[in-house]
């Protein structure tokens, strides 16, 4: 692994230490309400967490008891009705559009239940795509990008469209891609969800590999392999953690 | 054509004594210009500034000119005099342009104009639907313009009409898988789309159909006021609606079959996963 | 990066884009006809007004010229009075007419102008000799095939024909001499060209020392509007029509084209402007999900906008640059169809290509092409990222 090391980042795939500040991340008292129709839905009613750096996470639950939305709010993709949600010591609740944009960029990686892989570009391109956002230099996106998919044991299939790889090499893919800029944590919604028993397993696997280089990760998933394979669970029903 | 280029000056008459009752008629165009109005008393003479040979004349009245494609677009305007005082102003004496002449019975024509050509010294006559065709030249080649331009409109309107339909039946993608799924037939799918499709190309062309008609009132006060002229520029007949509607429709119904008939090849899944 | 994703994209779905495409490149050949009809008949006018360098052209009081058959009296009078002005540097009076040509039994008629071939611009000569002598005779190609002499043969001309007593007021022998081109000819018209002064011989006394028309060049750097007013209160029994009024003329007489050009550009534009938007919009729509995977991995609306305009713009540019090519083709057709158009000369161009109006097409489409993919882009940009990749997943 030495190779792979960046005077930056320390390892290929760890957190980017861009802080020290412990916990990585926190949530304090955060409600979440949803206008459906003429109803409003509470989907969470003040939830309280922290996610310590080099944790990894499973957040489980039945559908509908607010898991997903607080993987949205944690990925800055959503912001909370009430509360405060810190990243690396930044508050990103009140974030404007731009500026949650940069830090989905900067410090988050997401990996999806369907891969979203763009299906025009390939392997190789689609873990391109947000350093070439982050304006890293051609070259060098290019050889991380062919060492990340070294790294999830892709480096065969760089030249190939997502069309042309299986469900469980494009969830890999697009596990390179969440990491291509050094995020700070690694937030999966179901990314077993769509693979079968043994792809489903690769990937745990994978992850875990991942973890115990240093790189934070938190996971929403109905998968019991896959929550039992993390280092705490965090039970959620009805919007609320039920127990941590 | 009328009164070949005969420049009219005009001058108020009150200062002029009166020297005639004789009247004149003028066109529309020519009033709304000159300021004249029935009753109005103008001095006529066949050259500019010839005010020592000017007649007085009584305007009696103001006409709507004839519809003549070959004055379309001309800024002429055109007064009608008595024939003895025209040809006393103008110096003519007792001669005229052309005379002309109504016979019995249609069929009496081919007859009448051989014997008056035989007879004829120093003119010649011929069939007014022959110098019909003369004078509106102009407008035959308007209208080939306008019948290429037609064509290139056409072309242009059934790309945008296909693609557009296309793209309609393609967003139906999901739709047709969900359908498919339920164990729909492909020739149902396919039967539902083209009647989608027909129906949006109906209704499509009899909206452009209410569109066209109005563009073309609008066409015609905008034209008819501009040229001062009676002539119709667009009419919108039942061929004209029964093209539009009939080509929409089987460009529409025609890009209903081929874009679902490429959908419903594809295996259902496919199609929801893109 | 950007770029590629366009080109994928628009790659991805090639009947639609082609389809697209074909209907943005028959738009733009249209509006490039339309540009070219709005502009092009006026300039081609103005060239040909120009192209022998007279700037100001003399017509009997309220005509224009060679639109009557009214003549201005006193040439040498006028021409005496002209030359006094300093700004003016040359005048050719012509004198218009129609001469009769014996072939055989036959006759010939064909219009004919009285000119001094040292100050003429009326025409240019191609062949043989010029009118250098009071009995020469030239004429154009058409008139030549329906006479059927050679250069050198006698012809018997007459003019001023009187129909009721079927005699001419002058009858003279000319040598044909050489072969001419109108500049301001019909199409299909016989023409002939003679000296002036055999011209006012032929026709009698009553033609002597007038001109249908004068044609006036002046000095560099003169003001052509102030002689013609200059003109207009030295000389009042007649009309100077500078350059710019004949325009004026033009563009009244003609201005039914200008505004059917308008009105198709602005339909072309629109419908090129619909079809973009439409493609454009479907392919949003279509790639929501993919779009809001973007945006959560962290890609700015900004860079979002951009690729999607992008796409427009460059199924306006490629349809623009095939409707270029297009519209040359149709607009060369179109030309053919209008320069039939009676009493028009016929180097007259409805259809002038200049660059300036392929310029301003592809500019208009471009433009059009930005704001047909303005709106879906905008759209997709301000897509709430959680909401459509629930959705995405409910799907």
């Amino acid at each position: 692994m030495s190779s792979l090391t960046r005077p930056r980042s320390g390892a290929l795939v760890s957190g980017s230490a861009k802080s020290d500040v412990n916990p990585l991340v926190s949530l304090r008292e955060v409600r979440r309400d949803y206008a459906l129709g003429a109803e409003r839905v509470h989907a969470l009613q003040g939830v309280s967490l922290d996610v310590e750096r080099g944790d990894y996470v499973a957040i489980v639950g039945p559908s509908g008891c607010g898991k997903s939305t607080l993987l949205n709010l944690v990925g800055v993709i959503d912001q909370p009705t009430s509360g405060t949600v810190t990243i690396a010591g930044k508050r990103v609740d009140a974030m404007s559009d731009r500026e949650a944009t940069s830090f989905r960029l900067h410090n988050i990686g997401f990996v999806f239940q369907r891969f979203y892989l763009m299906p025009i570009l390939s392997a190789l391109e689609n873990v391109e795509l947000p350093m070439a956002e982050a304006k890293v230099p051609s070259d060098d996106r290019k050889a991380r990008a062919a060492e990340l998919l070294e790294y999830v044991g892709l480096s065969s299939r760089e030249r190939h469209r997502p069309s042309e790889l299986s469900g469980g090499e494009q969830q890999r893919v697009a596990i390179a891609r969440a990491l291509a800029n050094h995020p700070d944590i690694l937030l999966a919604d179901e990314p077993t969800g769509e693979l079968d028993a043994r792809t489903g397993a690769e990937i745990i696997s994978l992850f875990r590999r991942l973890n115990s280089d240093g790189t934070t990760i938190v996971v929403v998933t109905h998968d019991e392999d896959l929550a039992n394979a993390t280092r705490h669970k965090v039970h959620m029903r009805d919007g609320r953690i039920v127990d941590a | 054509m009328l009164l070949p280029f005969l420049a009219f000056a005009l001058i108020l008459q009150a200062s002029l004594p009166q020297t005639s009752q004789r009247t004149i008629a003028i066109d529309e165009a020519f009033a709304a210009e000159a300021h004249l109005k029935v009753g109005d008393r103008v001095a006529i003479a066949a050259r500019p500034g010839a005010s020592a040979a000017a007649d007085m004349v009584v305007i009696g009245a103001i006409v709507r000119r004839g519809a003549d494609p070959s004055q379309v677009a001309r800024g002429d305007f055109v007064a009608r005099l008595h024939l003895d005082q025209l040809q006393r102003i103008s110096g003519y004496g007792d001669r005229v342009d052309r005379f002309a002449i109504a016979t019995r019975r249609s069929g009496d024509i081919d007859r009448t104009l051989l014997r008056i050509n035989h007879v004829a010294f120093g003119f010649r006559a011929y069939r007014s639907s022959d110098i019909a065709v003369e004078t509106s030249r102009t407008f035959q080649v308007v209208s080939r313009f306008h019948r290429a331009i037609g064509v290139i409109t056409i072309v242009a309107s059934s790309i945008f009409l296909l693609c557009i339909m296309v793209l309609k039946v393609e967003e139906r993608r999901r739709d047709i898988a969900a359908l498919r799924l339920m164990g729909i037939s492909r020739s149902s799918v396919v039967r539902s789309i083209i009647i989608e499709a027909a129906v949006v190309a109906v209704l499509g062309s009899m909206l452009g159909v209410v569109l066209g008609w109005a563009t073309s009132l609008f066409v015609n006060w905008h034209y008819q006021a501009l040229y001062r002229t009676p002539l119709y520029f667009s009419i919108v007949t039942p061929p004209v609606i029964g093209l539009a509607v009939s080509l929409s429709l089987i460009l529409g119904v025609g890009a209903g079959v081929l874009a679902s008939m490429r959908l419903v090849r594809t295996p259902p899944l496919e199609l929801f996963g893109r | 990066m950007r770029a590629a994703l366009a080109q994928a994209s628009l790659i991805r779905h090639r009947a639609r884009t082609l389809l697209a495409v074909l209907g943005v490149a028959v738009a733009a050949a249209m509006l490039l006809d339309m540009v070219m009809l709005a502009t092009g008949m006026r300039e081609s006018f103005r060239e040909l007004l120009l192209s022998k360098g007279f700037d100001i052209r003399l017509a009997p009081k309220g005509t224009l010229p060679f639109d009557t058959d009214a003549t201005i009296p006193g040439v040498s009078a006028i021409t005496t009075v002209l030359r006094t002005n300093p700004d003016i540097r040359e005048i050719s009076p012509v004198l218009g007419g129609s001469i009769h040509i014996g072939v055989g039994a036959n006759d010939v008629s064909a219009a004919v102008l009285g000119i001094d071939p040292t100050v003429q611009g009326d025409y240019e000569f191609l062949s043989g000799r010029d009118v250098t002598t009071a009995d020469a005779l030239v004429a154009n190609e058409y008139l030549l095939k329906k006479l059927g002499a050679r250069f050198g043969d006698t012809l018997n001309v007459a003019a001023g024909y009187d129909p009721q007593t079927r005699t001419y007021s002058g009858q003279r022998r000319l040598v044909l001499t050489g072969k001419v081109r109108f500049i301001y000819g019909a199409t299909d018209q016989p023409g002939s060209v003679v000296r002036r002064e055999t011209l006012e011989a032929l026709g009698g006394g009553e033609r002597r020392d007038r001109a249908s028309l004068f044609m006036v060049r002046l000095r560099k750097g003169a003001n052509p509007d102030s002689v013609r007013n200059w003109i207009e209160t030295k000389i009042p029994n007649v009309s100077a029509i500078s350059v710019a009024t004949a325009l004026a003329k033009v563009d009244q007489r003609l201005s039914y084209f200008r505004q059917l050009a308008f009105i198709l550009g602005a339909v072309s534009l629109f419908v090129g402007f619909l079809l973009v938007t439409t493609l454009v919009t479907v392919s949003v729509n279509e790639r929501s999900g993919e779009i809001a995977v973007m945006r959560a991995i962290g890609v700015s609306r900004a860079h979002v906008v951009q690729q999607i305009v992008l796409e427009g713009v460059a199924i306006s540019v490629v349809g623009a640059v095939i409707g270029l090519g297009l519209g040359l083709l149709t607009g060369r057709y179109l030309n053919a169809i209008l320069s039939a158009f009676p009493g028009l000369p016929m180097a007259i161009d409805f259809f002038l290509f200049q660059p300036r109006a392929a310029w301003s097409a592809l500019g208009l489409l471009i433009v059009s092409g930005i704001a047909a993919g303005i709106y879906p882009a905008w759209r997709a940009a301000s897509l709430p990222i959680a909401d459509s990749l629930r959705r995405e997943a409910i799907a």
